[in-house]
């Protein structure tokens, strides 16, 4: 997740803003620039001298700078049958700043996705911290019967309390540890979403993907406010920037909250925006489920998503749970 | 055929902007089985025992005839086969046997020879050890290929010629045999007995009483000839920008190679560790990298030994950066340890000398700060060197008070043995 943008760089394919050093366009995917030194991953040489590939030994250090090539795709997988998260480094990224907190509470699921803020200290241990402390307060509520949208809305004073407590590192040009929220409780007949954040949540079913949250981003709000298109919108500079997120130093107030009652079963996906920064609109990301065999599980769907994430560049880090609804209830003992 | 396993030991993570990696490298070569790399059965073993015949070893009577001993008891461990030779060393180098190049050949008869030879050994003259490791590098040059070792016995100073001419001797020799030195009484010079065991390669200690002789020169003959592979290199590649700050062996003794490597290229320079037989070293290595990015990873150096031209014993050093200070924190046990061991034997060296030139504060507080490092570590034999030197008051805080009356012989088996380190236990926690 990144805060800023250099207005100046721009992606020749879709002209959505690139970082300095971004290989590829966070938006489309495509290779950022005409530099005929950048390659595809694995044939590159060293990041950091530019020696050729063949400089690099078989770990991938460089045998003239030392540099390791970072190492694409250190991967965690959770897989409780009727739901599944897969959180992914990525291609560029040099650490897994998302974290994601997966349950099963009785026939209930609870699932939460948090994304470190990368310009922000120690955004690893903020995401780690908020998803743990919001799935636990979650779980309670289910166990406990407790009404979900207050549960919800504690889950995130939580979050944002543990986060609070995460010790900033010495590092004075960084903003306090923080992340994006969101957090989604799939029990009995509805499925109640709270987020923070541009962290997204999707509701699928019958080959549509509807997107149930709306970013708290820059880009967002002048869509709202009707000030700009979406494409409009998309083309600026702050476009990423976001608005509302989970720290010590960020605007006060409760998560936004969203009950579902779905009426037919479908699927509930939440996800960083390493995932959908290469399926922005609802209708991309439905035509990428779409490529899906129908009968796909949940884990299958999640690893899908993050590698299609992953061929498109896989420029930040991906985190994709992927909830079945209403779930199917477990096979008895 | 030999085989070397080289383990790395460190933190490799740093906090941001740190440069400094710190790994303690462990080399542990064995006869057979287990290891990655192998070396070939050497060549063969040449050995060259020089005996002091200055005039100084006819005090106290039997000294001369307990060097006689031990140096026909050296004579009696040299495996048939092996290329030897005795020098009796004064103001001038002689080869008692045999009388010209090249060695002899070790065998019943010419070991029987050779101690004919030792015992019409009568002392006269000065001291100019120069000469001797000069006439023991012209006999070892008749054997090329073979593991070249010597044992030095003496026991006095180099009066008899000039501290340039023993340097240009070492300069000569270096490289070509290692050389075990051992000083018997108290009227030798501990700095100069270790210069030149440092510059060979070898080890340096104390014989106090002329009767312990024998068994010492055995034990060396014995190790000597367990050595399987020479002219062992410890080579060290480090990235572009960065830079050596040091390559000390620390077990089983201190010894810093730093100023003796030389570059096989602009990244790779290579340091002499000499012979090895089945064996334990470690290393400790510092090196400068340039500061990198939070989660950037890099090879901070590529550790090997050379064994005839091939590289045996391979082990990387990391540097990972991080903002996570409970990770950049913490230390690397083995190199905490082995920074502790150095410590103290600096502490021993800087507090006798100290002592010596009657800076008694100075000597308290170093020999000291010994006391409490050999406590910590658990190192028994040099604690008992140093309660022959200081009263211990409290061994945990390091307080301590000088003795008023101390044997010279416990002074310098204290010094000559500071650089013997406490080995690091690898399987604890």
């Amino acid at each position: 997740m990144d805060m800023t943008h250099d207005a100046a760089l721009r992606c020749e394919a879709c002209h959505a803003p690139l970082m300095p050093d971004d290989r590829f366009c966070e938006e489309c995917g495509a290779r950022a620039g005409a530099d005929p030194e950048v390659t595809e991953p694995g044939e590159a040489g060293c990041e950091l001298c530019g020696a050729p590939a063949s400089a690099l030994d078989a770990d991938g250090y460089c045998s003239v700078c030392g540099m390791r090539r970072r190492q694409p795709g250190s991967r965690v997988e959770v897989d409780l049958v009727l739901a599944a998260a897969v959180s992914d480094q990525g291609r560029v990224h040099r650490r897994n700043e998302d974290a994601f907190h997966l349950e099963l509470v009785d026939d209930a699921v609870v699932a939460v996705v948090c994304d470190g803020i990368s310009s922000s200290t120690a955004s690893n241990a903020a995401s780690r911290a908020a998803a743990d402390v919001a799935g636990g307060v979650l779980a309670a509520a289910v166990r406990d019967g407790a009404d979900l949208a207050d549960a919800t809305a504690a889950a995130a004073e939580a979050a944002h309390e543990a986060v609070g407590q995460v010790p900033a590192t010495s590092r004075a040009d960084l903003g306090s540890p923080s992340c994006t929220f969101v957090c989604a409780t799939c029990a009995e007949d509805r499925i109640t979403v709270g987020w923070i954040g541009d962290s997204r949540a999707y509701w699928i079913a019958g080959g549509d993907a509807r997107q149930l949250t709306v970013d708290h981003s820059w880009a967002s709000e002048q869509v709202s406010a009707g000030v700009l298109s979406h494409d409009e919108a998309a083309r600026e500079p702050r476009a990423h920037a976001i608005t509302r997120w989970v720290g010590s130093d960020a605007p006060s107030g409760p998560p936004q909250i969203v009950v579902e009652r779905p009426a037919e079963p479908g699927r509930l996906i939440l996800c960083s925006d390493g995932l959908w920064n290469y399926a922005p609109s609802q209708e991309l990301m439905a035509r990428l489920l779409e490529a899906l065999p129908a009968e796909s599980s949940p884990v299958a769907v999640a690893r899908a998503l993050a590698d299609t994430a992953l061929a498109r560049g896989g420029h930040d880090n991906i985190t994709v749970a992927v909830v079945d609804s209403p779930p199917r209830r477990r096979p008895q003992a | 055929m030999m085989r070397f396993v080289a383990e790395t030991y460190q933190n490799e993570y740093l906090a941001v902007g740190a440069s400094e990696v710190n790994a303690v490298v462990t080399v542990t070569a064995t006869g057979d089985g287990g290891g990655a790399a192998v070396a070939p059965d050497p060549a063969g073993a040449a050995e060259v025992v020089i005996v002091d015949t200055s005039g100084s070893m006819s005090m106290p009577p039997g000294k001369m005839n307990a060097a006689k001993r031990a140096t026909r008891a050296a004579v009696d461990c040299i495996r048939d086969g092996v290329g030897f030779a005795v020098i009796s060393g004064a103001t001038n180098a002689r080869s008692i046997y045999p009388a010209a190049v090249p060695l002899a050949v070790a065998s019943d008869e010419t070991r029987l020879a050779a101690k004919h030879a030792i015992d019409d050994l009568w002392p006269g003259d000065g001291t100019a050890i120069g000469r001797w490791l000069t006439l023991a590098d012209e006999l070892f040059s008749t054997a090329p290929g073979a593991i070249h070792h010597a044992i030095l016995l003496t026991d006095g100073q180099n009066e008899g010629e000039t501290p340039e001419q023993l340097d240009a001797a070492l300069a000569r020799c270096e490289g070509h045999f290692q050389c075990d030195c051992r000083g018997v009484g108290t009227d030798w010079e501990v700095g100069e007995l270790r210069r030149i065991a440092s510059t060979l390669l070898g080890t340096v200690d104390i014989v106090p009483e002329p009767e312990g002789l024998t068994a010492d020169f055995t034990a060396m003959i014995e190790s000597a000839m367990a050595k399987r592979t020479s002219d062992v290199a410890l080579r060290l590649w480090t990235p572009q920008g960065a830079e050596v700050a040091f390559v000390k062996q620390v077990a089983p003794t201190i010894e810093d190679l730093t100023g003796r490597g030389t570059a096989v290229d602009a990244l790779t320079s290579e340091y002499p560790t000499g012979a090895w037989g089945a064996e334990a070293r470690d290393y400790h290595l510092c090196i400068r990298v340039p500061p990198r990015e939070v989660g950037d990873e890099m090879a901070a150096g590529r550790f090997s030994l050379v064994v005839d031209g091939a590289p045996a014993g391979q082990a990387l050093i990391k540097a990972i950066w991080t903002d996570d200070e409970q990770l950049s924190t913490r230390i690397s046990r083995e190199v905490a340890h082995y920074s502790g061991q150095t410590e103290l034997a600096d502490a021993i060296q800087e507090g006798l000398e100290a002592r010596r030139a009657g800076d008694e504060a100075t000597a308290t507080f170093k020999l000291g700060r010994a006391v409490k490092l050999a406590a910590d570590s658990g190192n028994d034999g040099t604690m008992t060197l140093l309660r022959a030197v200081v009263e211990i008051d409290d061994p945990v805080t390091g307080t301590v008070r000088l003795k008023r009356q101390v044997e010279d012989a416990d002074e310098m088996a204290l010094d000559t043995r500071s650089t013997k380190t406490m080995r690091v236990n690898l399987a604890g926690p």
